[in-house]
């Protein structure tokens, strides 16, 4: 099955794999501190029980497959959204998601002091928080049983202002020690100690990624707009419908994992869509693969750049990110 | 509803929110024939096309494909009798003219399918070809010229493989030579692939010349239906679109040629 | 009879030799070695450990522990709030000294991975500093410097309070925030030094927070100490100056001092501080 013409498409994804693979590598050998290559092979014979082998495969390790996992999702999200919304400039927290996560970590801290309710609560109040938003955006959008994409954008957008507000008043009031969680939670990072919860995001966001292809081509159809979707046979109520719980689910488990890393879900699919094209069938997954190396990539620079002291992802992938897009844009300089 | 029809409209009311379009329209399509739409702007046309495409659903009256009530008709079974081509707009997603037309192909995928199979990219080869671009097949959307992205679109309506064309205003803002490429086409197909087709045109020589019959919409209700000479008459046509015309008949085939009359607008 | 008697006083001692080597034994036994590779993630305990003659043991401190200067050549291992997880592992330490403040994440990282942390809440008055320094003075097994250092330093603090006590006490405000203007209250050290010295803290009935300057003006107190030093502390005095209604302006006393020393003391430097508040207060004495 698949042209001639489609083999350019295998090609994409084994090159991106590839290099995923090669970026994991990189990013489990540095870090602040420096393991030669001759104690890499060491630890892996020796197995557990020297720091070394602890380092690599019980602190690098979860963060690469976490970066893997939210990278992925964060792009996968931004082409879901910025598909339904023929809008480049859409990412995942446009819709409030983000603001519902962090109010909700925000109510936990402030109630319950720094580790909230012990830590598996933080996630929870996150994904509680971010739901929350979810279906308020979502009954105050759907009016008459169809959703109005300029009305849902709006809302969304309004949404993230309240919560942001609302965050900042709790901010206000409450004390320092708690203050500085609820701004370093924001500021996101890839360090979670359960393996648990890293196992579940990847599922999650592989997931996501699976379910996500199978609307790839009601997402090319509806490129041309929603009454063209419709000749072509899409079900265009329920796909709008579907594609914003999906993409607000993923991003709420993200979110609420590893708190806010921006630009991951706005640049990367830009970029893509710059090298592969529109079709969202191979822009849905080389978007995973190229925001899996993205974030592992901003995570290790974030690792490496003041050792021993780290900075928070989200001001890595903000700088990178943004500086990559406005390079990009300047090179093109088509429509977008 | 006689046997054989492809399209019954019995009573068709319909509109958008509270403000109500058509009124009562009542026709029937045969299989094969090749039906135009005319009437002044607002009079309902695009109303009546999405209505039949299922796009608008009824407020009252009944629309019947083939012997079966639209609404009962999922999606995916809609698209695959009936195609619509609207106009083509200026700014288009970055497709290529392949992957465009190959987009037709989409209501008769398989639940999960994901790729083109073989066939699917043959049909719409033979597509474009009829649609006289096959030369195009690589190029982006966006580089073609006005007509050339409209018979684009018809190209994908084709890949469709529907029973029933709809055709909204084709050949608005293309110039002469284009529009008479477009619906020579339409010709051919009707007459070679026995394509049951309905066409929206402002036009009223160019609907008059190329179809078996005119439905002629005013207001919302259906002011007149058949033949090019029953219907393209000076007394009818002057008095719904309030201006005066001369009605002659063309030398080739007798069909009627509507020539507006400047400078005596009442 | 000679023979039954001996062998009872023979039983008797062998049964005592052999307690006592069993409790001897079993003593060592309940003593494991103090830590040997310590990590501090808190500049207050860096400098307590320093007091306490340990520092030799010290293998990673944060990139805020200055004092003692020494400090500043040990191993960083991050900042306070956010460490770096791998530095600790390669250090292998046998003991983490974490604050409240510390990330509970990388807490429960480190301990998933078998390094011992132990949680010292930050005091809030000169008994529970002096607590908190003996508690961590057994953890190293010195609990005996401890109990020295303590006794001076209560000693000390006896002195000076007596002597504060027959003099008039100031009514004191406390700034330890520029901007916004953050109050030293009830809840925080500096309230207890500016009370061991016989002063009075006007925001004693409020935490430590935000507060307003009106208020500052309407309570009128008639010093007021800004714990902040070099620019930042002149230009609050420069901004209070403008009051002119507030007797601690009019009488020019306002004074800045050392936060540092101020919010993070240990036992000794607790009561230089209040000397240093004494002074201010009462002139020398």
């Amino acid at each position: 099955m698949g042209l001639n013409s489609k083999a350019w498409w295998g090609g994409w994804i084994v090159f991106l794999a590839g290099l995923l693979v090669l970026v994991g590598l990189f990013s489990l050998g540095v870090g602040a501190v420096h393991i030669p290559l001759r104690k890499v092979v060491q630890a892996l014979a020796t197995g557990r029980g020297t720091p070394e082998y602890a380092i690599l495969f019980d602190v690098r390790l979860p963060r690469i497959l976490l970066g893997l996992a939210v990278g992925g999702g964060l792009a996968v999200a931004g082409v879901v959204l910025q598909g339904m919304f023929r809008n480049p400039l859409v990412e995942p927290y446009t819709l409030g998601i983000s603001g519902g996560a962090a109010l909700g970590v925000a109510l936990n801290m402030v109630v319950g002091g720094s580790a909230g309710f012990g830590l598996f609560s933080l996630p929870a109040s996150g994904f509680l928080g971010a739901f929350g938003v979810m279906i308020v955006v979502y009954l105050l959008s759907a009016g008459g049983g169809q959703i109005k994409l300029s009305r849902l954008l709006l809302i969304g957008v309004m949404v993230s202002f309240i919560a942001a507000s609302l965050i900042m008043l709790i901010m206000a009031m409450t004390k320092v020690q708690d203050l500085h969680g609820i701004i370093f939670w924001i500021m996101g990072s890839l360090q979670e100690p359960s393996s648990a919860l890293i196992r579940a995001i990847l599922f999650i966001s592989l997931g996501g990624l699976i379910v996500s292809l199978f609307f790839a081509v009601d997402l090319n159809a509806l490129s041309l707009g929603e009454e063209e979707a419709f000749h072509l046979g899409v079900e265009v109520e329920r796909l709008k419908k579907v594609l914003f719980l999906l993409a607000s689910f993923i991003t709420g488990c993200c979110v609420s994992v590893t708190g806010i890393i921006g630009f991951v879900g706005l640049v990367v699919p830009h970029l893509m869509r710059l090298l592969v094209g529109g079709d969202h069938r191979i822009l849905m997954v080389t978007s995973y693969l190229s925001g899996a190396i993205f974030l592992i990539l901003c995570d290790t620079l974030a690792r490496l750049v003041l050792a021993p002291t780290e900075l928070p992802v989200g001001v890595i992938t903000g700088l990178v990110g943004g500086g990559l897009f406005i390079y990009a844009l300047s090179r093109r300089g088509e429509s977008l | 509803m006689k046997d054989g029809s492809v399209l019954a409209i019995t009573g068709l009311s319909c509109g958008y929110g509270k403000r109500i379009v058509l009124h009562g329209v009542s026709f029937a399509i045969e299989k094969g024939e090749c039906v135009g739409v005319i009437g002044p702007n607002g009079s309902g046309k695009t109303t009546l096309l999405r209505a039949i495409s299922g796009f608008l659903p009824p407020r009252g009256g009944t629309i019947s494909l083939e012997g079966r009530e639209l609404h009962h008709m999922g999606r995916r079974s809609l698209a695959q009798r009936v195609a619509v081509v609207t106009q083509a707009p200026d700014i288009m997603p970055p497709f290529s003219v392949e992957e465009f037309v190959l987009l037709g192909r989409v209501p008769h995928w398989r639940g999960l399918q994901l790729l083109e199979t073989a066939k699917d990219i043959e049909i719409a080869a033979e597509a474009m070809e009829m649609a006289g671009i096959g030369h195009l097949k690589e190029r982006r959307m966006g580089e073609l010229s006005g007509g050339e992205r409209q018979l684009v679109f018809v190209a994908r309506a084709l890949a469709q493989a529907p029973h029933l064309l709809l055709l909204d205003e084709p050949t608005a803002h293309l110039d002469i030579g284009h529009q008479v490429q477009i619906m020579d086409l339409l010709r051919e197909l009707n007459r070679e692939e026995a394509l049951t087709i309905i066409v929206v045109l402002h036009d009223l020589t160019l609907a008059g010349l190329y179809c078996d019959r005119l439905i002629l919409l005013h207001e919302g209700r259906l002011r007149a239906i058949g033949p090019p000479e029953a219907v393209l008459t000076k007394g009818v046509i002057e008095a719904v679109y309030q201006t005066q015309v001369t009605v002659m008949e063309t030398p080739l085939g007798g069909r009627p040629v509507i020539l507006p009359v400047a400078g005596k607008n009442q | 009879m000679k023979l039954a008697r001996y062998r009872s006083v023979a039983i008797l001692l062998f049964v005592c030799a052999l307690l006592l080597f069993v409790c001897s034994d079993a003593s060592s036994l309940a003593e494991p070695p103090p830590p040997q590779r310590i990590v501090s993630l808190v500049p207050n305990i860096t400098e307590e450990l320093y007091l306490l003659g340990v520092q030799d043991r010290i293998v990673g401190v944060t990139i805020y522990c200055q004092r003692p200067p020494e400090a500043q050549s040990k191993e960083r291992v991050g900042a306070v709030v956010e460490v770096n997880v791998e530095k600790i592992l390669s250090l292998q330490p046998d003991l983490v000294i974490a604050s409240p403040l510390t990330d509970q994440k990388q807490i429960k990282k480190l301990r998933d991975l078998g390094v011992r942390i132990e949680i010292f809440k930050a005091p809030q008055d000169f008994e529970g500093l002096c607590t908190g320094f003996l508690e961590l003075a057994q953890l190293v097994g010195r609990g005996h410097e401890a109990r020295e250092i303590i006794a001076r330093a209560e000693g000390e603090l006896a002195v000076i309070i007596g002597k504060a006590k027959g003099l008039p006490g100031p009514r004191v405000f406390v700034q330890i925030g520029e901007k916004p203007l953050v109050v030293a209250g009830g809840d925080s050290f500096i309230d207890d030094v500016v009370s061991c010295a016989g002063g009075v803290n006007i925001a004693h009935e409020v935490k430590t927070s935000v507060y307003s300057r009106e208020e500052v003006v309407r309570r009128n107190p008639d010093i007021i100490l800004i714990a902040k030093m070099g620019m930042a502390g002149e230009r609050e005095k420069a901004t209070w100056m403008r009051y002119e209604t507030v007797k601690a302006v009019q009488d020019d006393r306002i004074y800045t001092v050392d936060s540092y020393r101020f919010c993070s003391p240990t036992p000794l430097s607790f009561v230089e501080s209040v000397k240093e508040l004494v002074r201010l207060f009462h002139g020398t004495e």
